[in-house]
């Protein structure tokens, strides 16, 4: 019993800083069941994958219902989400575990770096962020793209944001537009298909780098057990001149479909341990639904800081796994 | 808040799809959350260890167990219901986009399903 309530509480303390810290669930989850747990990689990151496709189908049915995110560029590019985690999750079987641990690591300091890097954005006013119901929260865990472009689902999704916010991004969305199209919403001709995956206010471009990055974060998130929004929100975001709010809904919206894909062959090959997932997949739920409520009261500098910490730390402990 | 700006026409069947898909996905995830809650329960009332050891996925004895409240088959539906909801988006999108004659719509939403019909057919093949 002690270790089922472990690991509901590792659990919704995993989904409760994820969502404080737009972080996703995976990053946190997988070592944390291998190193507090003692659980194999490979089952960590079946329940890894659980969490991911809850929080992020939770998050997604909040941004649909909202129109913030674009139903058929997510769509059309989770065919190739889908194509990678199949292939990552067929290889994931064949990989030594100390490969896994390899990777981990390196993700991990990937992201302590980003996070190290990333600006505080101002306090919001509580009626600015506070979700109206627990399900928005979940977004962050699901598809976090290390920030904070989900926190106020009141505003036009498909209007660049006048302000650059917290990710340097922002305003390298419009050079890269720019540099693809021409002007961000200029009269370059373009493939009639890219019009129809375009908002009102917005164009996508270079469609060949989303399918690139795509793959690449299905193959991610089915190695690492990971939602893949480290790789899928710059690239829709940065490459492919989507605001940022959209480019956060439509990752979200695509990870569930990603992390099946992988989750399907981790549940038939016995490499998704039931009584694991049920009681971690609940916390983090329940973590992230109270994430969001008390997300405007905390200041994220300090925990920001100290979770890098956290992460490196960890980093230092996967790696020790994978030289061991 | 609609996706078309200001004086552009609102595409009524693409919000009719979309809070039809926001919906399929929130009732799988509360039905997936309710199966797993139930098992977890169970599986507190009957002291079994999380750590007890992987069980092999056995869809046949879902039901016996349901019925003689066993925590495992609470567990596997729960979980089948989860990995299953992202499939089922993409089925009620392929509907959709039929209906309202998005012929790209309905070929990108048949290559998904066939991804994961390959997922499945690869990984059983494996298995077995």
């Amino acid at each position: 019993m002690i270790v089922g309530l472990g690991l509901l509480a590792g659990g919704a303390a995993a989904g409760l800083f994820g969502s404080l810290l737009g972080l996703g669930g995976g990053i946190l989850i997988v070592p944390l069941l291998t190193l507090a747990f003692g659980l194999p990689l490979i089952t960590a990151v079946g329940v890894s994958l659980v969490c991911v496709i809850m929080t992020s189908s939770a998050a997604a049915g909040v941004y649909l219902e909202r129109r913030v995110a674009n139903l058929r560029l997510g769509m059309t590019l989770e065919l190739f989400t889908a194509i990678g985690a199949l292939v990552g999750g067929l290889i994931a079987f064949l990989l030594p575990e100390r490969v896994l641990d390899g990777l981990f690591t390196v993700l991990l300091v990937y992201t302590a770096v980003t996070m190290a890097r990333q600006r505080s954005p101002a306090p919001a006013p509580a009626s600015a962020v506070a979700a109206p119901d627990p399900v928005p929260a979940t977004a962050a865990v699901a598809d976090g793209p290390i920030g904070e472009a989900d926190r106020d689902p009141a505003e036009d999704p498909h209007r660049p944001s006048p302000v650059p916010g917290p990710a340097p991004a922002a305003s390298g969305a419009h050079v890269f537009g720019e540099a693809a199209g021409g002007s961000a919403l200029g009269p370059a001709p373009r493939p009639p298909f890219l019009q129809t995956l375009s908002g009102p206010d917005y164009r996508v471009h270079r469609f060949g780098f989303g399918i690139l990055g795509s793959i690449g974060a299905g193959l991610a998130s089915a190695l690492l057990g990971i939602g893949g929004g480290l790789i899928k929100v710059p690239v829709l975001h940065v490459v492919m001149g989507v605001p940022l709010r959209v480019a956060t809904a439509t990752s979200n919206l695509m990870i569930g479909i990603t992390a099946s894909a992988s989750a399907i062959i981790y549940l038939i090959r016995g490499g998704l341990d039931p009584y694991t997932a049920a009681p971690t997949a609940i916390g983090v739920f329940v973590g992230a639904s109270v994430g969001s409520r008390v997300a405007h009261r905390i200041d994220l500098r300090i925990l920001r800081g100290l979770f890098v910490a956290v992460l490196l730390y960890t980093a230092w402990q996967m790696l020790q796994r994978a030289l061991a | 808040m609609t996706q078309a700006g200001v004086g552009e026409p609102v595409d009524t069947a693409g919000v009719r799809l979309e809070r039809s898909i926001a919906r399929l996905l929130t009732i799988g995830t509360y039905l997936s959350i309710a199966l797993l809650a139930i098992g977890f329960v169970l599986m507190l009332a009957t002291g079994v260890s999380p750590l007890a050891g992987t069980p092999a996925f056995d869809p046949a004895s879902i039901p016996a167990d349901l019925l003689a409240l066993r925590p495992l088959g609470y567990l596997w539906l729960g979980l089948i219901v989860i990995v299953a909801t992202p499939s089922a988006r993409v089925v009620a999108s392929l509907i959709g986009y039929a209906r309202s004659g998005e012929r790209r719509m309905v070929y990108v939403s048949i290559a998904i399903l066939v991804v994961i019909g390959l997922s499945v057919t690869l990984a059983t093949g494996l298995e077995g």
